[in-house]
């Protein structure tokens, strides 16, 4: 069993499910409420979440106690391994997806930023050394 | 020319019908194989502002094991199947640095969600060490849930299911 997910905020759960589910290739395991909708690929579950109000029943997306709203973007990102990320960067750019970066070369992948329609970050990575420890990055 | 010592015994060669269930559990073994880039785990990259006080803090509080920490910029923990990269930006090699300059930053609300099996012993661990609490334990759909931040401001999101609401059947 997978003791893990990540949480992302996004603007518009329906919005965020179509982008996944089209671009990236993740499946719609529920979307049981308007502001709540549980993906998963692989061993990643993707729990989208849109903003509600401090009483909404479910949890995960309520303001903090001292009102402080969540909200998409920032910097942390879960990663998709990719085989060839230059052709997926290609793929997305083609169909309408925002790079945040260019591809880049780390020390022990090649890999793109791409931002879905909340302005969230994924990382695609391809792996290019495979036979050094990943040593940046 | 190397010869297989068993064909000495003139064992006859059987063919096997192998049950599907039985390929797809040595399948997923293999997949399985550990090995830092091809070990099949859902990853996260957070950034950090002190690799050393965040290796401490997700190994120390929340059983994570540390892989990889090849250089002072950048460390891969794991935890069961979730492999957490910590990246300090703006370092050396900077390789996330943007090429307009923007260099990435902690923080937001995106995060890992982490099962724990008491979430209120958790929570007061997490208090004894002086942990920033975003938000307390409180209740959700069909788990409980509570919000910290690491030493960089990284929201980690830590939750108990109720009545196995979350429980996830294996593949």
């Amino acid at each position: 069993m997978s003791t893990v997910s990540v949480r992302y905020i996004v603007d518009d759960v329906d919005e965020a499910n179509e982008f996944y589910v089209r671009h990236l290739g993740f499946r719609l395991e529920m979307h049981p409420d308007p502001a709540f909708a549980m993906l998963s690929r692989g061993d990643l579950r993707l729990v989208l979440v849109s903003p509600v109000g401090p009483d909404h029943p479910g949890g995960g997306s309520r303001p903090m106690p001292d009102g402080t709203p969540q909200q998409p973007g920032g910097w942390n990102r879960f990663m998709l391994q990719v085989p060839d990320v230059d052709a997926s960067a290609e793929n997305l750019l083609r169909e309408g997806v925002k790079l945040r970066s260019e591809v880049i070369s780390g020390v022990g992948t090649k890999q793109v930023m791409i931002e879905d329609p909340s302005g969230n970050p994924i990382e695609l990575f391809e792996p290019i050394r495979p036979e050094a420890r990943l040593q940046d990055s | 020319m190397t010869t297989d010592p068993l064909d000495a015994l003139h064992l006859p060669l059987v063919p096997i019908e192998p049950r599907p269930e039985f390929a797809d559990a040595l399948l997923r073994r293999i997949e399985a194989r550990p090995g830092p880039l091809d070990r099949q785990a859902a990853t996260i990259r957070y950034f950090v502002a002190d690799l050393d006080a965040s290796v401490e803090f997700y190994c120390r509080l929340l059983d994570f094991e540390e892989e990889l920490r090849p250089s002072p910029v950048f460390a891969m923990l794991y935890r069961g199947d979730l492999r957490l990269l910590l990246s300090v930006p703006g370092g050396p090699g900077a390789v996330h640095t943007l090429p307009d300059g923007t260099v990435p930053q902690p923080g937001g609300w995106n995060r890992m969600t982490l099962q724990v099996a008491d979430l209120a012993s958790t929570a007061d661990s997490l208090r004894r060490h002086r942990v920033v609490f975003r938000h307390d334990v409180q209740a959700g759909v069909g788990v409980r849930t509570l919000l910290v931040e690491d030493p960089s401001g990284n929201p980690v999101e830590l939750i108990e299911p109720t009545a196995g609401y979350h429980e996830r059947s294996n593949r």
